[in-house]
């Protein structure tokens, strides 16, 4: 058994007895690990605000052989999102993004872009600089792009040619990207956005500038939600429980 | 001992092991005890429990498990019903009812909102705190959920209700350490709590 640190994000606890917990941890060195946290329900116990969730904290590990818990032998709070408590857009987004990491990602598959990606997002949710809305579908183009599912935008998803400009344009989950006209041709549950809708999406990516993303109009966000919604689903194969509190 | 006696105290002692906080070994011992004790005693407790599912029921106005229409709280003349402080859970009314001199009404939510867990705003009594506070008299609305991210989400979901019908809501004051619940406060936090509450 090796003592090993990490930062953790907590994203999910559930009772194991009266006085231990079990928590699923997102951490930036060893990615996703399920723990045991003794005495973790009662107050005085150091682990108990360390272990709310969506809490940054400092930890040290005993990790077991594989098939048991690892145990949590300490937490310490390195930071909490404040604004998560006082704008319920920001919360359902943050609940959403826990819901994401913890049921998409694998244990101990670290990505640590992915991580910073996500801390920023939670301190970004409910700012008055950046809209939540737009902060979100940042954050997912990141998560779809470090899990290999990054959308095909600029080339066609089936035949990989360039995709002609044009008012509207075809998404397939399926395909994993914008199909051309040629191939959209007889293919099922396309979804279509606007010209704008597509921009937006290449600006999400960082195709431009780093942050031109944080420019996306109200419009495109909403229909960009609908299709993240539509592809997301896809690809976990269910809708994701948080997902309903996004709205449009 | 017969073959039915054996049966029984196995059946006891199962049922005990399931209760929080009890591992096999108590278990036994309690069984031991309860085998050993005056028959009195033992058909007093087991009146209890039964009572505890037959007889009781949620409240009528806030939920909080009472035997009759209206709970000994919501029934008493001498009670402040200006004021409502919301709980999440029974146990959390009564953590706050043995530690502070509160003297208004509570509501019961009967649990918290989890999107993570599933648990919407559909599994609360959420639209009947919002009629008991339309039907008028109501001045203060006390949000008295965990002091945790999942509890000051509720609160903040249940005040984004209440905050169009007019009525002042407030919220336990953050001396309880954040990522907590009440059930472990001590009186004297659960007082400065109340006491130091501030505006939503
Ligand atoms: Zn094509
Ligand atoms: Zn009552």
């Amino acid at each position: 058994m090796a003592a090993e640190k990490a930062t953790a994000l907590v994203l999910r606890t559930t009772d194991y007895s009266e006085s231990s917990r079990i928590a699923t941890l997102w951490t930036r060195e060893l990615g996703k690990v399920r723990v045991l946290a003794k005495g973790g329900r009662r107050l005085r116990s150091t682990f108990e605000s360390a272990l709310d969730l969506l809490t940054v904290a400092s930890i040290v590990l005993l990790r077991k052989s594989s098939g048991s818990l690892d145990l949590l032998v300490e937490a310490r709070v390195v930071e909490r999102f404040p604004r998560l408590t006082r704008d319920l857009k920001a919360l359902y987004a943050a609940y959403y993004v826990a819901e994401l990491l913890g049921d998409w990602t694998q244990e101990n598959d670290p990505h640590p872009k992915l991580f910073d990606e996500a801390l920023d997002a939670l301190r970004t949710f409910g700012s008055p600089e950046v809209p939540t809305a737009a902060r979100l579908l940042r954050f997912e183009t990141v998560l779809l792009r470090e899990l290999g599912y990054a959308p095909q935008t600029e080339r066609c998803a089936v035949c990989r040619q360039t995709i002609p400009q044009a008012s509207e344009q075809a998404f397939s989950a399926a395909a994993g990207g914008f199909v051309c006209p040629k191939c959209r041709n007889g293919r099922r549950g396309l979804v279509t956005v606007s010209r704008s809708a597509w921009q937006a999406l290449r600006l999400l990516e960082g195709a431009e500038a780093e942050d031109a993303w944080k420019r996306i109009e109200p419009a495109e966000q909403k229909e960009l939600r609908g299709l993240f919604n539509h592809y997301i689903s896809y690809l976990l194969g269910r809708r994701p429980r948080t997902m309903l509190y996004l709205g449009e | 001992m017969g073959r039915e006696a054996v049966g029984a105290v196995a059946r006891l002692m199962t049922a005990l092991g399931k209760l929080p906080g009890i591992g096999p070994k108590t278990a036994e011992r309690l069984t031991h005890y309860l085998i050993a004790a005056r028959p009195e005693e033992v058909l007093e407790l087991a009146e209890a429990v039964r009572a505890i599912k037959v007889e009781i029921h949620p409240c009528r106005q806030c939920f909080n498990p009472t035997e009759g229409d209206l709970c000994h709280i919501c029934s008493d003349p001498r009670r402040d019903a200006t004021v409502i402080c919301v709980v999440e859970q029974p146990k959390d009314l009564m953590a706050l009812e043995r530690a502070t001199s509160y003297r208004g009404l509570y509501h019961v939510l009967g649990g918290r909102l989890a999107p993570l867990e599933s648990l919407g705003p559909e599994q609360l009594t959420v639209d009947q705190l919002l009629r008991r506070v339309q039907e008028g008299g109501v001045k203060e609305v006390i949000m008295a959920t965990n002091p945790n991210l999942e509890g000051d989400g509720t609160a903040l979901y249940v005040s984004s209700l209440l905050a169009p019908l007019g009525v002042k809501v407030t919220r336990l004051a953050r001396g309880l350490p954040s990522g907590s619940v009440l059930e472990f406060a001590n009186s004297q936090m659960l007082s400065d709590a109340l006491e130091g509450r501030q505006t939503f």
